[in-house]
């Protein structure tokens, strides 16, 4: 996305900003910045019929116009890449009456204004300069397979997106029949084709092949030898893109620990789902542990923001984008200001995506984790009463603060840079 | 009587092409298959001799083995192949040409194994004409065979009348496999409903359509046979290479031709004429029959990868003769090419290409071997831990394990499969486990009786503590590559002579091992529940095979079953058990049903056959009691029940329960390894699950607990 033009007061979070939207990926970004009640303004193509008086006859014509809505529902197609906004006309319009409802259709290279209703908080600005930035921009290819299943996603900084699932029926190995050996051909065959439809082989990205055993190997070795009698050169130009990995299954979430492992990372550029995914790892092996730092669930998280458990040194606090999509109001801001406290304590603050595996696996959780930086017991029976607690506890933050470093949170001062930005 | 050759000469072509044929060939001379030979033999003479026709044993014997034990049809098919002899030689010359044409055609299509097989149906279509043809006239026109099928329409209604009258009088007799009463059989064989030939103005198209679909009935005279005539007719004696791909391509049309016509002119009754169910009292027959059995039992191989589970196996079925030397050299051959010679035992159960090079195996497989005293089939999972579902897979369709340990490398599976597996066994609800410690010979020194007794003990720690109860616990010293102590003690002179002293072999300690079947009559009384374990294709006359272990319930021929959950309804069109064809199967035994009027797309293993009155419905999120092995916590998991694996999500953690189910704590923050719990899950699509189902839940490539459905 390119910002074209940006009049925001830094002070009250008024004004505008007029972006260009350039590629599907955009899209997503829109839908997290646009909220209902926010003024949108985009052109549009709006059928008119016009009647003329003597007569009677109608006529239909399409009209090309700009127009501004007042949002009240997003539709977004992640498949596709499309966002569709519905709203009602806020501006006066020679075609279009002040108050008619319109969908306006957000569309590739064509500038759109979006103008806050309660101004621009924290965390849309986050996001805006986010959807703004325009060197990491990694995307990779990503087949999870076991025998019988093969789901083809997309991996981009921001959306996991299952382009297609393949699903066939293997009959089972017996003695003295092929049907298991060519049912597999026949469903890497269908696999392959499938993959060379999504990707652009003009300018291919990463391929990753997961799955348990050997079938993502055996999947490799298919494509060599597709490759090695195909007339198009292009598919021999992917085979040293491909990289081969284990998983724990199939299935779309071992995408998760297959990106987080060693071997992945290696090869992969260091890139925003690897952190996000890194981080998720720690807080659920801190949970395995019972390590009282880590907590989960909504009124919990807020308690150790609270309570400035989730500062400097080693806080983190995980929340899924969905929060902030919240059609509630009151959930937004609830959550924009909890990230504002964590901000302010020094914390490191992470907006998982929620279209990403991590992301999902934070959704179970209620959409929002704490790394604390020292250890806080019954968050979830502590009643309003106990708050005195905190005194002694906060002593106690240092030394944890020492130990947060050592437990593997490195590199975080260089992402709070990242984030901290206004 | 030259008709007569020429199925001989197709039969011999098929047991080369077609393996499935030379297995049922060597089953043949099975315990139970004599015993109805003996059975059904005199019955068949008493028929020939009413009508006067002598045959010897073994030409009864081969018509009751070609005819599926139907009396009836052997002796239609012993009296016809006597008949010839009584007719003038210039009778087969005014045939011979058909024959030859035909013959011609076979040798054609002989070539592959699929054609081969349309060519066996051939032969049975031959053999019914010869049956119902040549006694009563064999110089038929064309247009006299024409109207045959008209004949055989005719013949069905008394059939079908004459059905219930026979039944009471099957029930009285014991079949095992049950044969159809000897009733005086037909001229022509009225199985098959045929579209009438004469009656509407399209006959030929109708004649095109006119199809086998019943392998295992032998059908009235069809096309083929009718254009094999009309071309023999012609100056070219015979039919031209093109005419035979022609010929092919009719057939192939004609078949959705024949499904198209019979839907528009067959009312329901037609369809009960295809695969027509006998209504047998299953679970009476089955306590009826219960002293006659052998007892048997499915044990599936667990234990770590490389600790040679399936060279065991191999040697297993080796010395208890159910695999022959000769494949097995076969194998050793094939193996030291690939410098893997050690491995020639394991190809017994690994049949896959890859599997066998890379010397592992992938996903379990299953072998059947009887001994004197019991049945027994065998599962041989995977150790590697990357195919642990294959292994829960197995494990659930098995009565017991035999746990596989290397006594020389004990450590690497205490601490990965030797371990998981015991606890798998476990959690799909297996009691006696046998645990071989293989690898003996290869100790140092050979066959160290110190290192068996530590192996012991420390195996056994391990199973107390996944709570397996002591007196199922059986342990055997052997070694699998050299084949000591699996069928055959070792030799007093060997070292390991002190095992036979106080050890069973392994066979010994497995058919001592089997469970009793607990309160057969009233599982097999509940409604059908069958896990599908695999779809496959079950030869040209069975399309559409699925193969699992019944969990409750029993299905017989005919049955109309539906599958979770596509909902789709099938028919079951027959039923094999341990490779051999049976009229029925109950809960415990392991299966391949061969479905009509469904397509292998509604079927994927892990589904669930349920019966029409009563299916499973499908679940979007169920309430689990676990018994926790690894910190959970509300997050994405892969569930396992069976060969089922569908991704899934904790939705929630309910609370924390004791031993009796009271609640501990609600809404926990995290299960913590040795807990017991009840949480929520939920699926992405609906899955069929009963209450009361074995259910293993992983993540990440760990078993992270186990439980039921509440």
């Amino acid at each position: 996305m390119k910002l074209v033009k940006q009049e925001i007061l830094h002070k009250t979070g008024e004004g505008f900003a007029i972006m260009k939207p350039e590629e599907p990926e955009d899209m997503w970004h829109a839908y997290n910045l646009i909220r209902p009640n926010d003024l949108l303004r985009a052109s549009a193509v709006r059928k008119v019929i016009t009647e003329s008086a003597g007569s009677g006859s109608r006529s239909n014509e399409r009209v090309h116009t700009t127009l501004t809505i007042r949002v009240t529902k997003l539709d977004f197609d992640p498949q596709a890449g499309q966002l569709h906004v519905s709203g009602r006309v806020a501006e006066e319009n020679p075609i279009v009456k002040l108050g008619g409802y319109h969908t306006l259709d957000l569309e590739l290279q064509r500038n759109f204004t979006l103008e806050k209703s309660e101004g621009w908080d924290s965390v849309a600005i986050a996001t805006l300069k986010e959807a703004c930035d325009n060197d990491a921009k990694a995307q990779l290819w990503a087949v999870i397979m076991k025998e019988g299943l093969a789901n083809i996603c997309l991996v981009t900084d921001h959306q996991t997106i299952l382009k297609q699932k393949i699903e066939y029926s293997l009959p089972r190995k017996r003695a003295g029949s092929t049907d298991h050996e060519k049912s597999m051909q026949k469903f890497f065959h269908t696999t392959y084709d499938s993959l060379l439809r999504h990707i652009d082989l003009a300018n291919p990205k990463p391929l990753l092949l997961a799955s348990p055993a050997f079938t993502a190997w055996q999947f490799q070795q298919y494509i060599k030898a597709q490759a090695a009698v195909s007339t198009d050169k292009r598919v021999k130009d992917l085979l040293p893109k491909i990289t081969v990995a284990q998983s724990a299954s199939g299935h779309l979430h071992s995408l998760n620990e297959v990106l987080s492992s060693p071997a992945v990372t290696s090869k992969l550029s260091d890139t925003k789902f690897a952190r996000e995914t890194q981080l998720v790892d720690k807080f659920f092996e801190l949970m395995r542990h019972e390590d009282n730092r880590a907590w989960y669930g909504p009124r919990e998280s807020e308690k150790a923001v609270e309570q400035g458990a989730v500062g400097k040194g080693g806080g983190v606090l995980l929340i899924s984008n969905g929060l902030f999509r919240s059609q509630d109001i009151g959930v937004r801001d609830r959550w924009v200001k909890c990230v504002d406290a964590v901000r302010e304590q020094g914390g490191e603050v992470r907006v998982l995506s929620s279209m990403h595996e991590s992301g999902r696996r934070l959704e179970s959780l209620g959409g929002v984790a704490v790394i604390l930086t020292y250890p806080m017991e019954d968050l979830d029976e502590l009643g309003e009463g106990e708050v005195e607690e905190e005194q002694p506890e906060s002593e106690d933050e240092d030394e944890h603060g020492a130990n947060g470093h050592s437990h593997g949170v490195e590199g975080r001062r260089d992402h709070e840079e990242d984030i901290d930005f206004l | 009587m030259q008709r007569v050759k020429n199925v001989d000469y197709d039969e011999d072509d098929l047991y080369d092409d077609d393996e499935e044929y030379g297995e049922e060939s060597d089953d043949r001379d099975s315990e139970q298959n004599r015993s109805s030979f003996a059975e059904l033999t005199p019955v068949v003479r008493a028929e020939l001799e009413e009508a006067g026709v002598q045959a010897s044993d073994k030409a009864i014997e081969d018509a009751l083995w070609n005819s599926f034990w139907d009396v009836g049809k052997s002796v239609v098919f012993l009296k016809d192949r006597n008949a010839p002899r009584q007719t003038p030689k210039k009778q087969e010359k005014a045939k011979s040409k058909f024959d030859q044409a035909a013959e011609r055609s076979a040798k054609e299509t002989g070539g592959s194994s699929k054609l081969a097989k349309l060519a066996e149906e051939r032969r049975k279509k031959a053999a019914a004409t010869a049956a119902g043809g040549s006694s009563t006239d064999s110089e038929l026109s064309s247009l006299d065979r024409l109207t045959k099928p008209k004949d055989s329409k005719e013949n069905d209604a008394p059939s079908s009348v004459a059905e219930p009258r026979k039944y009471p009088i099957r029930k009285k007799r014991e079949p095992t496999p049950p044969p159809k009463e000897p009733t005086p059989p037909p001229p022509t064989e009225p199985e098959e409903e045929k579209p009438d030939l004469r009656a509407s103005p399209t006959a030929f198209a109708r004649t095109l359509s006119t199809h086998p679909v019943q392998g295992r009935k032998v059908t009235a005279p069809a096309l083929a046979d009718l254009l094999g005539t009309e071309q023999s007719e012609d100056p070219f004696k015979g039919p031209s290479p093109d005419d035979t791909v022609l010929k092919a391509q009719q057939r192939s049309k004609g078949r959705s031709l024949s499904k198209q016509t019979e839907a528009l002119k067959l009312d329901s009754q037609s369809t009960q004429a295809t695969i027509r169910s006998k209504g047998l009292d299953v679970p009476k027959l089955w306590a009826e029959e219960k002293a006659k059995r052998k007892p048997a039992a499915a044990f599936v191989v667990i234990g770590h990868v490389d600790h040679g589970k399936s060279t065991l196996m191999g040697r297993l079925l080796l010395d208890a003769g159910a695999v022959s030397q000769r494949d097995v050299n076969k194998y050793q051959k094939q193996a030291a090419e690939m410098n893997k010679s050690s491995f020639a035992l394991a190809w017994v159960m690994d049949t896959g290409d890859e599997e066998r090079e890379r010397g592992v195996t992938f996903d379990f497989a299953q072998h059947h071997f009887s001994t004197p005293k019991a049945d027994f089939t065998i599962l041989d999972a995977p150790g590697h831990r990357d195919f642990v579902p294959n292994m829960i897979g197995g494990a659930s369709m098995a009565d017991m394990a035999v746990l596989v340990v290397d006594a020389n490398q004990l450590e690497s599976g205490m601490k990965g499969q030797t371990k998981e597996h015991i606890l798998l066994a476990k959690a799909v609800g297996l009691k006696k486990v046998v645990v071989a410690v293989n690898k003996l010979d290869a100790a140092n020194p050979a066959w160290s009786q110190d290192l068996f007794e530590q192996v012991q003990a420390d195996v056994r720690k391990l199973l107390l503590d996944s709570a397996f109860a002591e007196q199922d616990i059986k342990f055997v010293p052997c070694s699998g590559l050299g084949g000591a102590n699996v069928v055959n003690a070792p030799k007093a002179s060997s070292p390991a002579a002190w095992v036979s002293k106080a050890h069973f072999t392994l066979l010994q300690a497995l058919e001592r091992s089997i469970p009793p079947r607990i309160a057969d009559q009233e599982v097999i009384r509940q409604p059908l529940r069958m896990q599908i374990v695999d779809v496959f294709r079950g030869g040209v006359t069975n399309p559409v095979s699925i193969a699992g272990r019944i969990s409750s319930g029993s299905v017989q021929i005919g049955d109309i079953v539906t599958v979770r959950p596509s909902g789709e309804k099938a028919t079951i069109r027959a039923i094999d058990v341990l490779d051999e064809a049976k009229d029925y199967a109950v809960a415990g035994q392991i299966c391949s049903l061969h479905l009509s009027d469904i397509e292998a797309q509604h079927l994927r293993s892990g589904d669930l056959v349920c019966s029409l009155q009563h299916p499973v419905h499908g679940r979007r999120s169920v309430v689990l009691l676990i018994d926790v092995l690894e910190p959970l916590l509300p997050q994405p998991v892969d569930v396992h029940v069976g060969r089922l694996h569908v991704p899934a999500t904790i939705s929630q953690l309910v609370e924390t329960v004791d031993g009796k189910g009271e609640q501990l704590k609600r809404r926990p923050r995290l299960l913590k390894a040795g807990q017991r719990a009840r949480i929520k899950v939920s699926f992405e699509g609906s899955v069929p699950l009963v209450v009361g189902e074995r259910v293993i839940v992983r993540t990440a490539g760990v078993t992270a607990a186990h439980g039921t459905v509440e």
